[in-house]
């Protein structure tokens, strides 16, 4: 009896879709993305809880304080905008377990979105740098008595600057590093507390209607790194804030002028000519040379500028005769309003390393991706 | 008195132990041929309708979206030799210039003739179910045998996506009068090839299955199932593809001439 061996080969009949299907894989994924919104704005439910601290990376995650696990002790957790999954939690030594959602925190992306700067009320009271691609804590540095307000990176990574509020014992710290590297050193590079020209005054003091110098809010870097624009907080009944204009990277006083109100939000223009800020809900345009404003036809509370393109994504809780909030898109050079969409809640606003899309987040975990085709 | 050969009791004489396997695994293997055919059959449908759809998809989409991608390069290009100190322009335009090239290389070339929805015809199916139950690569241990069905599967596969049901009957044809369609050799040794077979046969059912899977998990079915479901409601969801990015490609085009961002 003799019977052939089956053979080893298992080559099966070929489809001849397969080559062509993985060529085509990315178009056939932008029909189906392109088909599920009539809009140019996608939104999706990120996370779940509720917090005002969050900050968005340039690469399209979120890094938000959150409920997590079986206990739903609060974590600071990232989370992917797009795909709506937690990427990673992070936590430190000695982290204490906590549910309460009120903490304080900050948090600020490198523009790689490699590195995030992170400041939270359950672990020590300094700045812990971590490296997403190792996903490890590099270190802490900047230590303080006050609670950061505000981090921001400049463009490039070279340049980190730290805010902090409460009175006398506020001030703005600046950290220099080579190109996105890590870990900062441990203590500043420069550092400036009550600004000069407040300083001939008591710091704390109420001096007449002004108030009283507070601390530092939201900041940004100029596009060349040359310069650092910071809200100088004043805290009184009939308070203005402030928006000083420094040097990069000894923070001396450039310009300083007072706005019309609390300043919540500011960006420069891709050019560096101009500052859009927010403040008291009306949107404004400082010009950073003059300094002189011209308030812009819109109200705004979040505020930030297109990397090269002369757009702003802006978001206010207020729309005129309505109450309602919105999420816009503005063209600086006809200052109209071209595209926009209904939402509340706004927290962080930002585009996306290479323009292409801008990225909102609420307290409540609701993400808007506003992606245009011609971006 | 001579008896007539109808007078003549039948002898019934008992099959032999391996000649009653061998009839039990021939029905077996026969209900699992037939199975085969019919699983083949849908798989060579999804794919061929899933082939004429991409095709379909990548002519009038596809390619509008490479001519957006190459408007956009262009209009990005354009903003960076505006300023040319902007680096994160220099960045954008060299990211929309790369895409662009993605796009046009996915897309292809423009075909020649509108490719048509795939349409298959009860005969198409008959003959394609009878040359996977005569041609399979699985009804075969013959090393050299399931080479050439390989071929001819291949060959009839291409033909069903097709529509060509006169290569499919020639395959057929060929095949039947080849000398490897011929079986021989006594019931020890067929047994042994059909319990082979036997097992073959259960072995691309499985791949059958998970190809199917695999399939219909794909974005190209997520995006024909979607089309179709529209249609079935009287939308022609292809052709508003078609109109938003030709609008897109409109405003794209604006913004080239006039410059500006208004319409983003």
């Amino acid at each position: 009896m003799e019977t052939i061996e089956k053979s080893a080969e298992r080559r099966i009949v070929p489809a001849g879709t397969q080559g062509l299907a993985v060529r085509s894989s990315a178009l056939v994924a932008r029909g189906l993305r392109d088909l599920s919104r009539d809009s140019n704005w996608l939104i999706k439910k990120v996370f779940r809880g509720h917090t005002r601290h969050l900050a968005i990376s340039p690469t399209g995650q979120v890094c938000a304080i959150s409920p997590q696990g079986r206990h739903s002790a609060q974590r600071v957790v990232l989370y992917d905008i797009e795909l709506c999954v937690p990427n990673l939690a992070l936590s430190v030594p000695n982290e204490l377990l906590v549910a309460a959602t009120d903490l304080p925190a900050a948090f600020a992306w490198s523009p790689t979105g490699r590195h995030l700067v992170a400041a939270w009320g359950a672990w020590n009271p300094a700045l812990h740098i971590f490296d997403l691609h190792g996903k490890a804590l590099l270190g802490t540095f900047g230590e303080s008595k006050s609670f950061p307000a505000h981090l921001t990176w400049s463009d490039t990574g070279k340049y980190f600057a730290a805010g902090t509020s409460g009175g006398s014992g506020a001030s703005l710290r600046l950290w220099e590093s080579a190109k996105d590297s890590a870990p900062l050193a441990r203590t500043a590079a420069s550092e400036i507390g009550t600004p000069e020209w407040i300083e001939a005054q008591a710091a704390g003091a109420e001096f007449a209607d002004e108030g009283s110098f507070w601390g530092y809010g939201r900041a940004a870097f100029s596009p060349d790194e040359k310069s650092l624009a910071s809200v100088v907080e004043i805290r009184g009944d009939w308070a203005d804030d402030s928006i000083v204009i420094l040097d990069v990277p000894r923070l001396r006083n450039r310009n300083a002028f007072t706005a019309q109100g609390h300043v919540t939000d500011l960006t420069w223009t891709p050019g560096g000519e101009h500052i859009v800020y927010c403040a008291a809900g009306q949107a404004y345009r400082l010009e950073a040379a003059t300094p002189t404003f011209e308030p812009l036809p819109f109200g705004a509370e979040l505020c930030a500028c297109h990397p090269h393109l002369p757009l702003c994504v802006c978001f206010s809780s207020w729309l005129k005769n309505s109450a309602k909030g919105r999420l816009f898109l503005v063209d600086l050079n006809r200052l109209t309003v071209f595209d926009e969409y209904a939402a509340e809640g706004v927290v962080d606003l930002r585009w996306s390393l290479d323009g292409s899309k801008a990225f909102a987040v609420t307290q409540d975990g609701l993400a808007y991706i506003y992606e245009p085709p011609l971006l | 008195m001579a008896l007539k050969a109808t007078d003549i009791p039948p002898v019934h004489t008992p099959l032999k132990p391996e000649d009653e396997e061998l009839a039990l695994k021939r029905a077996e293997q026969a209900a699992l041929e037939t199975e085969l055919a019919d699983r083949e059959l849908r798989a060579a449908n999804l794919r061929a309708e899933l082939h004429a759809f991409e095709a379909r998809y990548l002519h009038f989409v596809g390619l509008r979206y490479a001519e957006l991608d190459e408007l956009k390069a262009q209009i990005a290009e354009r903003l960076a030799k505006e300023q040319p100190a902007n680096e994160r322009a220099q960045q954008a335009a060299r990211d929309a210039r790369s895409r662009a090239d993605d796009t046009q290389s996915a897309a292809g070339e423009k075909a020649e003739h509108e490719p048509h929805a795939f349409q298959s015809s009860p005969e198409m199916k008959r003959l394609y179910r009878e040359v996977a139950k005569r041609i399979h690569p699985d009804l075969t241990s013959d090393r050299a045998d399931r080479a050439k069905r390989q071929q001819l599967m291949a060959e009839a596969n291409d033909a069903y996506a097709h529509g060509d049901e006169a290569q499919l009957t020639k395959i057929l044809t060929e095949y039947e009068c080849s000398p490897e369609a011929v079986k021989g050799e006594g019931p020890g040794a067929e047994l042994i090839r059909v319990i082979r077979q036997i097992s073959q046969a259960r072995s691309r059912l499985s791949e059958i299955e998970a190809e199917m899977q695999e399939l219909l998990r794909s974005d190209l079915y997520q995006l024909k199932s979607r089309l179709d479901e529209a249609q079935q409601h009287g939308r022609d969801v292809l052709k508003e593809m078609i109109e938003k990015v030709d609008s897109q490609i409109a405003q794209a085009k604006q913004r080239l001439e006039i410059g500006g961002t208004n319409g983003a």
